[in-house]
């Protein structure tokens, strides 16, 4: 037994000095320490705090480098935590009043938002560009050469296109040759923003699939039923679902895809180009969107993700989306107030410059960031 | 005296918190879920259908994912585990003993999410291309195998459950082993009894304890979450043959909270199925403490 509690103490005491390193930043994904150029920000105000938000995972490594960035920038002053723990929880935790603000991949629903509206009211504004991409694994077709469009790929996930050389893919790709396979069509499995916004663009390309599944978080894929879905968890789950199975086909955010090494396939645009995220498409997306988008404190519901998917444009990439953040218009504490204003007005100006993103996250336009510089002066 | 009477108090108070906190579970369980149970009644249980998009929801699938993987993996696990107690206390020269114990009990306290990825990224490709596959080829006219297997289904997920829940039974059985009387042995081996002989009779004296252990070991199994969420292919559909995907009903919680919020029926809905699960906990570990009383009494 002695050399049991050894072991078992040596892995404790390995662990708890691995945490307290993470914790107080050693360990910490170095975060633009580098970039230690004269970037001072001219404060008027001299607040000490902190404040706390929660909610969508795939803000998480923007926003704590953000967080972290600007805790160095104000010297300590004022600190920003933020937990990971997925958007609803985090929409239902700043309900409660338990948090200061929210990120979400979607905006509030409309029941929830006239809810708040009756209570002093909300804003809700974009902070980050994300995209999702769809991918595959024909093991003789290379990454950005599949060509597919938005019906094809919404017939494949409702189990109506089961081989990979059904005549409609091959019309699309008559320079490939493609297998007589079965289609193995690879979804999330957990609620999440990724799959509200895939659905959402399949919705908006195929009435068929408006009426027969719609759009969420979670859905129940018609492929599944036949056999020919897999789910994976999160992210890494899908990607391992998609390694693992020849032949499938699947959407992840497009970080992960390139982290990864999945092959991406291309998408045909509403003007009939087949289009990459890449920053000349999420670009010409965004400069799109700009003139449907509502303001901070208005209803987005109505608008974000089923009207922002598929925008017009040339070279516009479909499956643009944003992460948004949630903030109550009134707060009890002028302190917080302050501190939440100077936060995320650095985040909309200064965050957005690319020595401040994240890999794999693209930032917003200006236009589309005064969006939320608009809504941070209703915060009182 | 006064001791005696702080120690009683004391220990009332913690049983006490500890049947408060067991009842508030409970409590919060039923009064949580019954919105479900109300809209649906028993179709909750027995239909198959989760679309959060009309808000209809059945957990039939999830239930059966759960008794399918933790049998398989009670059964893969019931012969390791013993074999594992005996080497470990019998077999293995004694200064290895020790350090066999503490792997044994390491592995018993590594964190699921580990099994799960290695699970994933590991064993589910090698039981597909070495097992699955081949099963599936030769032997497919058995229903069990009908399905043509991905890497990922309720078959993986249970021999993954059993690699996890091996080390964990087995340490009980263990304990239990090295607790008996050394006369026994002695008595065992002094009247001609070969190694095997008396293995065979020290087993029989600790059969209360295996049951116990294999019984711990089997609600475990059901009630991991993390580990089985990623390998078990998250599809609710009802199961036909071990190699289809599948869902238990903690990995269906795991996967559906962080958003269950934003409906209004998935959170008693996920409560629901927690509930089922706690019942099914419940009549096991009733079964379970009714067969170790008829051993013990038979023994």
């Amino acid at each position: 037994m002695k050399t049991g509690k050894i072991l078992i103490l040596a892995t404790v005491v390995i662990i708890v000095v691995i945490g307290l390193l993470l914790f107080s930043g050693l360990l910490a994904p170095a975060t633009t320490s580098v970039t230690e150029t004269k970037t001072e920000i001219k404060t008027t105000s001299v607040y000490i705090g902190t404040i706390n938000g929660a909610g969508a995972s795939f803000l998480n490594p923007q926003m704590q480098a953000w967080a972290s960035k600007f805790y160095e920038l104000t010297k300590g002053r004022i600190s920003v935590n933020y937990q990971s723990i997925g958007s609803g929880a985090g929409q239902s935790n700043f309900r409660e009043g338990l948090i200061d603000f929210a990120g979400s991949d979607p905006p509030l629903k409309k029941d929830i938002y006239n809810e708040f509206q009756a209570k002093g009211g909300i804003i809700q504004f974009p902070v980050i560009v994300g995209t999702v991409v769809v991918v595959h694994n024909i093991p003789n077709v290379e990454s950005e050469k599949l060509k597919l469009t938005g019906e094809v790929v919404a017939r494949m996930y409702l189990g109506e296109i089961m081989y990979w050389d059904d005549p409609r893919i091959k019309e699309l790709n008559p320079e490939l040759n493609l297998p007589h396979e079965k289609i193995i069509a690879v979804h999330r499995s957990d609620g999440s923003g990724t799959t509200r916004v895939f659905t959402a663009y399949l919705s908006k390309v195929l009435e068929d699939w408006k009426e027969k599944v719609g759009s969420d978080f979670t859905v129940q894929w018609p492929v599944d039923q036949l056999g020919n879905g897999v789910g994976g968890k999160g992210n890494e789950g899908v990607a391992a679902a998609i390694k693992q199975n020849q032949y499938s086909i699947g959407y992840v955010e497009t970080a992960y895809a390139y982290q990864v090494g999945l092959k991406i396939a291309l998408i045909k645009n509403r003007d009939e180009q087949y289009v990459l995220p890449t920053d000349k498409s999420i670009r010409s997306a965004l400069t799109a969107l700009t003139k449907i988008l509502p303001k901070a404190h208005e209803d987005w519901s109505s608008i974000f993700p089923d009207e922002t998917v598929d925008p017009p444009g040339l070279d516009s990439y479909p499956l643009t989306s944003f992460s948004f953040i949630i903030l109550k218009q009134e707060y009890k504490d002028p302190v917080k107030v302050a501190i939440l204003k100077e936060f995320f007005e650095w985040v909309l100006t200064e965050g957005q410059k690319k020595e401040n993103i994240v890999p794999g996250y693209d930032p917003l336009p200006p236009e589309v960031a005064e969006i939320g510089l608009e809504g941070l002066k209703l915060l009182r | 005296m006064r001791s005696e009477k702080i120690f009683q108090i004391l220990l009332f108070f913690f049983i006490f918190t500890t049947l408060t906190i067991v009842v508030g579970i409970v409590v919060s369980l039923v009064t949580t879920s019954s919105p479900i149970f109300i809209k649906y009644g028993l179709d909750f249980v027995f239909s198959s259908v989760w679309n959060p998009v009309k808000e209809s929801y059945g957990i039939l699938p999830a239930l059966l994912g759960t008794l399918i993987t933790s049998t398989i993996a009670i059964s893969i696990a019931t012969p390791l585990a013993i074999s594992l107690a005996v080497f470990s206390s019998e077999i293995i020269p004694q200064r290895f003993r020790s350090l066999m114990n503490s792997i044994s009990d390491l592995m018993a306290s590594l964190p699921s999410v580990i099994y799960g990825l290695w699970g994933l990224y590991v064993l589910a490709p090698i039981l597909h291309n070495y097992l699955m596959l081949p099963l599936h080829n030769y032997l497919g006219f058995i229903p069990l195998f009908s399905t043509k297997p991905t890497p990922t289904n309720l078959f993986t997920a249970g021999v993954l459950l059993a690699i996890m829940i091996v080390p964990f039974a087995s340490s009980i059985i263990r304990e239990a082993y090295t607790a008996v009387p050394y006369n026994l042995k002695e008595a065992a081996y002094s009247i001609g009894m070969t190694k095997w002989e008396t293995v065979r009779t020290m087993l029989g004296y600790i059969k209360s304890a295996i049951f116990a252990g294999l019984f711990l070991a089997l609600g475990r199994a059901m009630g991991e979450t993390m580990a089985v969420a990623m390998v078990v292919g998250n599809i609710l559909n009802i199961p036909k043959s071990l190699f289809d995907m599948g869902y238990t009903i903690s990995s269906l919680i795991a996967n559906q909270f962080p958003n269950a919020e934003a409906y209004e029926y998935m959170v008693p809905a996920l409560y629901g199925g927690a509930t089922i699960l706690f019942l099914i906990g419940l009549v096991i570990n009733l079964v379970g403490l009714y067969f170790i009383k008829k051993v013990m009494i038979k023994g």
